[in-house]
C-alpha cells in the first residue's frame, strides 16, 4: 500500500511540473504578445525577451486608431461577417429543410455534389471568382466578399444543418401540414425552431471566420479603405520594416473577445463539432 | 428543381400503370418533349404550370445567339490582334469565363427541360387536373410545389456561379497556355494546348516535375504528421488530465484551450516573429540561458524549418483534438469502466481495453476530416514561412521547402502567374482530396437514405 502511494505521488508531481512546463510553452507566445502591444517603440527586433521588461505605454493603440485605418478595417470586417452570418443562415437552412423533407428530381446529384464541393479549397477558382466578381460590379466592395463566403459555406452548411434536421421527427410537420400551415409557416415557426442548437453553431462559426480570413479579401479588396482586419494587421508585419508593436496591439484588441468566446463556449461548440462530424 | 414526385406528406402515390402500355404516356412524352411545357398546356390542362414551362423555354430560345458566340469564344479564345489597341483585343480570360458560364446555363436549362417532362409524366400518372379545375386551385397547388424550388434557387445560383464555374474554369485552365509572359491576356491570347502542361509538369520539365514531386511528398508527411502530433499530442495530454488527481486541474485544462482561442493568423505571425534568426525572442531567450551559443536557424535552414512548421502546427492544434478526446471520455458510461474494475482490471488494462478503443471510435472520422484540411492548410505554411526557405528550384518554380500543394499554388498564380501550372497542381489536390471526400460521405448516416 505505502508504494502505491508513493508511486502515485510521484506520478502526480511528474504530471504536475510537465503541466507547468507545457503551460509555459502556450502561454509564452500569448505573454510575448501582449507584452509587445504594450512596449514602446515600433520594431520586436529592439524588444527584450522577458515580457513586460520594457516599459509600459499606451502609445501602440493611440497610434493604431489616430494614424493608421484599423477602425475603420474593424467596421468592414464586422460588416461581412455579420452579412455572411445571416445570409448562410437564412439560405442554407431553407435548402436543408428541402434537402430533408422533400424528394424531387436531382436530390441526389445536388447532395453528392454538395459533398465533394466541400472539400476543395475555395480559392483554387480564384481567378474567375475574380473575373466574376469584375463582370457583376463587386470588385473592391464588401458585398462581392459576402456573396463569395456565403456561396462557399453553403455546401458545408446545409449538409450540417440537413444531418440536423433528419433527426427531428417529421411527424412535427406533419401535423401542421394536416391543419393546414404552408411549407414556409412550417419551415419559419415549427422546424427552425427545433433546430436552434445547430443554427446557433452555424452562426457563430461562420460569423468567426471572416474576422480573420486573408485569401479572398486579398483577391477582392483593392484600396486600403475597404480592407478587412486581417489584411490591415497583416500588413504591419509583412512589409520590411516590421511594426511588429502595432500588430501586437491591433491582435489583441480582436483576439480578447475571440479569446474570451471561445472559453465560455468552448463545451458547446466542441460537442457540436463532434455529433455533427460522427452522427453525419 | 422542380417537383415532379409528390411531397411525401401531401398525396400517396396513384399506383403506377404498366409502363410503355399507356398510349397517352407516349404521347404525353412526346409532347412534353417536343417543347417544355407543351404536354402541361394541352392535355394535362394546366395552365399555369405549362406557361411557366413555356416561358423559361422561350427565353433560353431568345439568348441561344448570345450563348453560341461565348460558347464559339470557348472554343476559339479569341485571334492575336496585334495592330489593335490592347483595350478592343480579344481577353482570352474573359471569353473562357463567359463560356464557362453559358456552359452553365445550358446545363441549367437542360435540367429544368428535364424535370419539365418528368413533371408531366408524374401529372399524366396521377391525373391532377381536369377541364374544370379552377386556375386558384391549379395555383394554389403550384405555389405549394414550388417551395423547393424557391428554397433551393438561392443555394444552386450561388454555388454554380461562385464554386462551380470557378471550379471548371479552373479545371480548363490546367489545358491552356495561360501564363506570364507570353500569354497574358488582355495583350495577348490564351490558347488550347491539349495535355502540354501534365506533360511538363510529369516529366516533361525537370525543374517543374521535380519541385511536384518534392511538395507532393512533402504535403502527405506534413498533412500526416501534422494530424499525427496534434492527434497524440491532445490524447495523451486529456487522458493525463483526465485521469490525475491534481487540484489545478480545471486551471490547466484552461490554459491548454488557450491555442484554441486565438486566431490561427495572428499566433501564427507571433511565431513568425518569435522564431526570427536574427532577433526573434526565442532565441533570445535560449542565448540568454546559455543553453545555445548561437542562433539557431528556424525558419531558414530547410530540414530545420519543416520541423518547426510542424511545431508551431502542434501549438495551434493540439487543443481542439484534447477538446474532442475530453468529451468522448466524459461521455463513456461510468458503469462500463465499472464493469471492467470488477472483472479485475488494472487501471491501465482499462485504460487500454475499455476508453481507448471508445475514444478511438468516436474521434476516428475527425482523423480524416483533420488530414483533408491539413493537406490544404494553406495559413500554416504561407503565414509563419511563406514557403521558405529557399531551394535549388525556387526562382523558377517559386515551391520553397516548406511549400505544400496550395501554398506553392498560390505562389505559382499569384507570384508567378503561370496560370497553367498552377491549374494542373489544382486539379492533383482534387485528385487527391475527391476520394477522401466520397469515402466520407458514404459512410455519413443520413445521406444513405437518399440515394
Amino acid at each position: 500500500m505505502r508504494t502505491d502511494k508513493l508511486a502515485s505521488l510521484i506520478w502526480n508531481t511528474v504530471v504536475f511540473i510537465g503541466c507547468v512546463l507545457l503551460s509555459l510553452v502556450v502561454v509564452w507566445p500569448i505573454l510575448f504578445t501582449l507584452s509587445s502591444a504594450v512596449s514602446p517603440g515600433r520594431s520586436a527586433a529592439a524588444l527584450s525577451p522577458l515580457p513586460f521588461a520594457n516599459g509600459f505605454t499606451f502609445d501602440n493603440f493611440a497610434h493604431l486608431f489616430t494614424d493608421t485605418l484599423y477602425p475603420r478595417w474593424f467596421l468592414n470586417s464586422f460588416i461581412v461577417a455579420v452579412s455572411t452570418s445571416i445570409g448562410t443562415l437564412l439560405v442554407a437552412s431553407l435548402a436543408a429543410y428541402v434537402f430533408s423533407r422533400f424528394t424531387f428530381t436531382f436530390k441526389g446529384s445536388l447532395l453528392t455534389s454538395m459533398i465533394v464541393l466541400q472539400i476543395f479549397p475555395s480559392f483554387v477558382g480564384m481567378i474567375a471568382v475574380y473575373v466574376v466578381l469584375v463582370r457583376i460590379g463587386a470588385l473592391d466592395a464588401l458585398w462581392g466578399l459576402v456573396l463569395v463566403y456565403l456561396a462557399g459555406n453553403l455546401p458545408y452548411s446545409i449538409w450540417l444543418v440537413k444531418s440536423y434536421l433528419d433527426t427531428i421527427p417529421k411527424g412535427l410537420d406533419e401535423a401542421a401540414r394536416i391543419d393546414g400551415a404552408s411549407h414556409f409557416r412550417i419551415f419559419a415557426t415549427i422546424v427552425m425552431p427545433v433546430a436552434r442548437p445547430i443554427l446557433i453553431f452555424l452562426a457563430v462559426t461562420t460569423f468567426a471566420a471572416p474576422w480573420m480570413d486573408f485569401i479572398f479579401p486579398k483577391l477582392v479588396l483593392r484600396s486600403t479603405e475597404t480592407q478587412t482586419l486581417a489584411l490591415g494587421l497583416i500588413s504591419f508585419v509583412s512589409e520590411k520594416n516590421s511594426d511588429f508593436t502595432t500588430f501586437a496591439a491591433g491582435a489583441v484588441i480582436v483576439a480578447i473577445p475571440f479569446m474570451v468566446f471561445f472559453l465560455v463556449t468552448q463545451r458547446t461548440l466542441v460537442t457540436s463539432l463532434s455529433t455533427g462530424a460522427v452522427k453525419g | 428543381m422542380t417537383m415532379t414526385s409528390p411531397p411525401r406528406a401531401e398525396a400517396a402515390p396513384a399506383p403506377a400503370e404498366p409502363a410503355g402500355r399507356d398510349p397517352g404516356r407516349a404521347r404525353v412524352r412526346m409532347l412534353a418533349l417536343s417543347f417544355m411545357g407543351l404536354a402541361h398546356l394541352t392535355v394535362l390542362r394546366q395552365r399555369y404550370k405549362g406557361a411557366a414551362f413555356a416561358a423559361v423555354e422561350i427565353a433560353f430560345l431568345a439568348f441561344v445567339p448570345h450563348l453560341l458566340t461565348r460558347l464559339g469564344g470557348l472554343v476559339t479564345l479569341g485571334e492575336p490582334e496585334p495592330s489593335v489597341p490592347v483595350k478592343f483585343r480579344d481577353n482570352s480570360l474573359f471569353m473562357l469565363v463567359d463560356g464557362v458560364l453559358a456552359l452553365a446555363v445550358v446545363a441549367a436549362f437542360a435540367a429544368v427541360y428535364w424535370i419539365s417532362v418528368r413533371s408531366a409524366l408524374a401529372d399524366h400518372r396521377l391525373g391532377t387536373h381536369t377541364r374544370s379545375t379552377p386556375a386558384r386551385t391549379q395555383l394554389a397547388t403550384m405555389a405549394t410545389r414550388a417551395f423547393p424550388v424557391a428554397g433551393l434557387a438561392p443555394t444552386v445560383l450561388l454555388i454554380l456561379f461562385f464554386v462551380v464555374v470557378p471550379l471548371v474554369f479552373s479545371a480548363l485552365v490546367a489545358f491552356t497556355n495561360y501564363s506570364s509572359p507570353q500569354h497574358l491576356p488582355p495583350g495577348n491570347t490564351v490558347d488550347w494546348v491539349g495535355l502540354d502542361n501534365f506533360g511538363d509538369m510529369l516529366g516533361g520539365d525537370q525543374m517543374w516535375t521535380g519541385a511536384l514531386g518534392r511538395v507532393f511528398v512533402w504535403t502527405v508527411v506534413w498533412a500526416v504528421l501534422a494530424v499525427a502530433t496534434c492527434y497524440a499530442g491532445g490524447m495523451i495530454l486529456a487522458v493525463v488530465l483526465h485521469e490525475s488527481k491534481i487540484r489545478v486541474k480545471p486551471l490547466f485544462q484552461a490554459i491548454f484551450i488557450l491555442p484554441y482561442a486565438v486566431p490561427a493568423v495572428v499566433s501564427l505571425l507571433v511565431w513568425r516573429n518569435m522564431l526570427n534568426g536574427a532577433f526573434g525572442s526565442v532565441n533570445k531567450t535560449l542565448m540568454e540561458l546559455g543553453i545555445i551559443d548561437q542562433a539557431i536557424p528556424w525558419l531558414t535552414a530547410p530540414l530545420l524549418a519543416r520541423f518547426t512548421v510542424i511545431l508551431v502546427n502542434l501549438w495551434c492544434g493540439f487543443p481542439y483534438f484534447m477538446l474532442l478526446t475530453l468529451s468522448a471520455m466524459t461521455a463513456i458510461p461510468q458503469d462500463v469502466k465499472e464493469a471492467a474494475a470488477l472483472d479485475g482490471a488494472s487501471g491501465l488494462q482499462r485504460f487500454r481495453y475499455v476508453v481507448l478503443p471508445l475514444v478511438l471510435y468516436q474521434t476516428a472520422p475527425l482523423i480524416i476530416m483533420s488530414f483533408a484540411f491539413n493537406f490544404n492548410n494553406f495559413g500554416a505554411i504561407y503565414f509563419l514561412t511563406n514557403g521558405d526557405p529557399t531551394v535549388a528550384d525556387t526562382t523558377v518554380t517559386g515551391a520553397g521547402a516548406t511549400d505544400i500543394l496550395v501554398s506553392w499554388l498560390y505562389q505559382i498564380t499569384i507570384g508567378l502567374m503561370k496560370y497553367n501550372y498552377g491549374s494542373v497542381v489544382a486539379v492533383l489536390i482534387f485528385l487527391v482530396l475527391a476520394p477522401i471526400a466520397i469515402m466520407q460521405f458514404r459512410r455519413t448516416k443520413s445521406f444513405k437514405g437518399d440515394f
